[in-house]
């Protein structure tokens, strides 16, 4: 995995020379963008299972709680993205300021504004992690009740945080891009992306852990219940992916058709199409059986799927601004080998050192006993 | 031991009990069973074996017939039966009918699941599971579990079951037959297609003694009942009995002026344009022809249609010598009644307004063809006027 990412590590680096800065950040940015939405998913999946008082989750909650920690790391990959403002979002561009929406957005978009809501979401995000994983992974050693107590308290907390970040963060990294492009429920949009993905991704570990024997009691009733998950927040993702679409597509306003104009025509129209395909359809119809929810094989192969669409889905957001044509090479596949490889370096420390089960949490033995029927 | 058998009941004291007693009892090869608890028993189904329900595949196959057949009949209908553009949209504009899909979708899976379920599956009508009037009911529905061998194809052997119960631990083992009224017969069906059939006739009549007798509350009906007559009603003040009368031959509307060209020779001469020249006209000509003849002309009167991808038809083209040599009244005719593809627009642009785009298309031909010395006149002219100025 160290080699995987050391390779990656001089693809990225390779990448800034051979194809400048503009390749360079376009691709930092999209796994910025991906590590955000995974980081957060799962600490929605964390919180939302603390807000229902759910207990048979209790046994694989440490999948998420694993996948989170890659919250922290958000701030330095956030920080060298902030170098593509200049570069590639179109509301920094000189002459910018002469178009009617972005004069309108000027009070919005500009440099010290946006610095202070990326460094206040990036502290929101920390904070939420420290107090949701770290309070749930000190649990194990304190053996303290009241510990779950304050996490059901902070969770609602965490979910206006969420809701307000998340939106925030899909105005500022994604939609701004082009700056004259609005759409309001785009920040609902990332956050079916986000839900789906952390699923994906929490589906994935907890099938890693149960091979290596370290999630004993897990049966096939809590992955149909994680599978059922997935198959809702996939259905989820595709009504909102196509409301989205569907209004901007009927009212054919030239100042947001354009966007969806760059990326369903030309050389992207086969991205749009493997996207709306590939992240609705095909986990619609392979879970939708519920012996498929509860089969192993069928859940990984759907999870690795799934993430695989995420990285489309913001590879087809983001890549349009590189220009005409689909950006995609060893650049990409470079970038792809570093992410996640350093990911999984970050996720696996995690597995290793702590306990993957919460020891500490007074519903495990309840969570062990679940049964569907 | 015949038709008439419901099953062979037998009653056990704990949950776990029940689920020991199952599997002794399919092994004596009684697999058909039910069993009744006061409660929701985890491990149940398994022990029971129960096959995997049939309808989800019949939610399915109803919900994509939904979905297929929307599709289908809004594509026939809006593509092939009667291609109707809408909102400048492609023909095949499969965006606008998913809505539709997907309601239809969800509405005939809600439907088959929730009628397949009652009348497919749990068999309604049935009336009074014999279960209900079994000795063992007090009891199941307060602190004990029952099973029940239940007849495989209509036949059971009730001594048989009642001794493997026995076997397994079951306690006050009772035989239920299949009560008469159990079944829904010819008599049922024809009571409830009689029940349906009048309750019909009795609603329809009520409702329609209702509405002739309460008055009907019509909320915002001052636009629709003025003191006045629509048109086409009768009325008895002209004695003809018509409410609206034909004006009287020769009438004119005010400030109307007939155009009494026949032909475009005609029209040259005879249609002469009686607006003063003021930059006030001009204006209202360039307002009036953005509004109506632009779509199709083109603001600078190319006629280079803005519709041209769905647009057939090839306007006139303004700025053509054909055009400019036109007379001003040939123009008039041509917007008042129209040309070729081109409709009258009489009903819809004053003659005030004609005569104002006629000006605003010769500004319009003026300004595409301006001849050089235009610009040697225009220039001292300018200077002229400035140097004027600073002298006062």
């Amino acid at each position: 995995m160290w080699i995987l990412a050391a390779a990656g590590a001089a693809g990225v680096a390779a990448t800034y020379l051979a194809d400048g800065p503009q390749r360079f950040l376009a691709d930092w940015l999209l796994w910025f963008v991906f590590m955000v939405c995974v980081a957060l998913g799962a600490l929605f999946l964390v919180a939302l299972q603390h807000i229902t008082g759910a207990t048979w989750s209790v046994p694989l909650r440490r999948a998420p709680e694993f996948i989170a920690t890659l919250t922290p790391w958000l701030a330095p990959v956030g920080l060298i993205a902030l170098f593509a403002l200049p570069v590639l979002f179109s509301w920094t561009q000189p002459g910018a300021s002469s178009s009617t929406p972005l004069v309108l957005k000027a009070a919005w978009l500009n440099y010290p504004f946006f610095m202070i809501r990326l460094v206040l979401c990036l502290a929101l995000w920390v904070l939420s992690y420290n107090i949701l994983i770290k309070g749930s992974i000190g649990q194990d050693t304190s053996r303290n009740a009241s510990v779950t107590v304050r996490l059901r308290r902070f969770s609602p907390v965490f979910m206006v945080i969420l809701a307000l970040t998340l939106t925030n963060f899909a105005f500022d990294w994604v939609s701004s891009l082009e700056a004259a492009w609005y759409s309001d429920m785009f920040g609902v949009y990332l956050f079916a992306g986000a839900a789906t993905s952390a699923l994906a991704a929490t589906l994935l570990a907890v099938i890693y852990l149960r091979r290596r024997g370290r999630l004993p009691g897990i049966t096939a009733d809590h992955l149909y219940n994680l599978g059922g998950l997935l198959f809702g927040f996939t259905i989820f993702w595709g009504y909102i992916a196509f409301s989205q679409y569907l209004l901007q597509w009927y009212a054919n306003l030239p100042e947001e058709v354009f966007w969806f104009q760059q990326r369903t025509s030309g050389a992207m129209a086969p991205v749009f199409i493997l996207l709306g395909i590939g992240h609705f359809f095909v986990p619609f119809f392979a879970l939708m059986s519920r012996n498929d929810k509860k089969n192993w094989k069928r859940l990984r192969w759907v999870s690795v799927w799934v993430l695989f669409m995420e990285f489309v889905d913001v590879f087809w957001l983001i890549s349009p601004v590189l220009g005409k044509g689909v950006h995609f090479g060893w650049p990409e596949l470079a970038f792809a080998a570093f992410f996640l490889a350093g990911g999984l370096l970050v996720i696996t420390r995690g597995m290793r050192e702590q306990q993957n089960v919460p020891v500490g949490d007074p519903f495990l033995p309840a969570g062990l006993e679940f049964h569907l029927r | 031991m015949s038709e008439s058998v419901f099953g062979t009941l037998a009653l056990f004291p704990s949950a776990d009990a029940l689920i020991e007693a199952i599997p002794k009892v399919r092994k004596e090869g009684f697999d058909r069973l039910e069993a009744f608890t006061p409660y929701p028993v985890h491990g149940l189904d398994d022990a029971l074996g129960l096959p995997k329900s049939r309808l989800g595949v019949l939610v399915f196959i109803m919900a994509a017939i939904a979905a297929i057949g929307a599709f289908a009949f809004e594509w026939w209908t809006g593509t092939v039966s009667y291609p109707l553009l809408t909102a400048g949209k492609a023909y095949n504009g499969w965006q606008a009918w998913v809505p539709v899909m997907l309601e239809g979708t969800i509405l005939f899976g809600t439907f088959t699941a929730g009628l397949a379920m009652l009348f497919v599956f749990n068999k309604l009508p049935y009336f009074g599971n014999p279960v209900l009037h079994s000795k063992a009911i007090d009891e199941i529905t307060r602190d004990r579990f029952a099973l029940m061998v239940a007849p495989d194809h209509g036949r059971l052997d009730t001594d048989a079951a009642a001794a493997a119960l026995r076997a397994a631990g079951g306690e006050a083992v009772e035989m239920l037959p299949v009560p008469h009224y159990a079944k829904a017969g010819f008599r049922w069906w024809a009571r409830t297609a009689a029940a349906i059939a009048v309750a019909c006739v009795v609603a329809g009549l009520g409702t329609a003694w209702a509405i002739r007798t309460f008055p009907t509350t019509r909320p915002m009906i001052e636009m629709e009942s003025q003191p006045r007559l629509d048109a086409e009603a009768a009325d008895s003040f002209f004695p003809n009995g018509r409410g609206m009368q034909r004006p009287p031959r020769g009438t004119v509307p005010r400030a109307y002026v007939p155009i009494l060209a026949t032909n475009a020779a005609q029209a040259g001469q005879a249609l002469i344009d009686p607006l003063p020249a003021t930059a006030r006209v001009l204006e209202r000509g360039r307002r009036m022809f953005n509004i109506h003849c632009a779509v199709c002309h083109d603001r600078l009167g190319t006629g280079k249609a803005w519709l041209d991808s769905t647009y057939e038809a090839q306007p006139a083209d303004l700025q053509s010598a054909t055009m400019r040599e036109a007379s001003d009244g040939m123009l008039y005719r041509v917007m008042s009644e129209g040309y070729g593809t081109m409709p009258a627009y009489a009903a819809d642009i004053s003659q005030d307004d004609r005569w104002a785009i006629v000006r605003y298309i010769r500004a319009l031909q003026r300004s595409q063809n301006a001849p050089a010395r235009d610009l040697t006149a225009a220039r001292p002219a300018a200077g002229a006027a400035h140097s004027s100025q600073r002298e006062r």
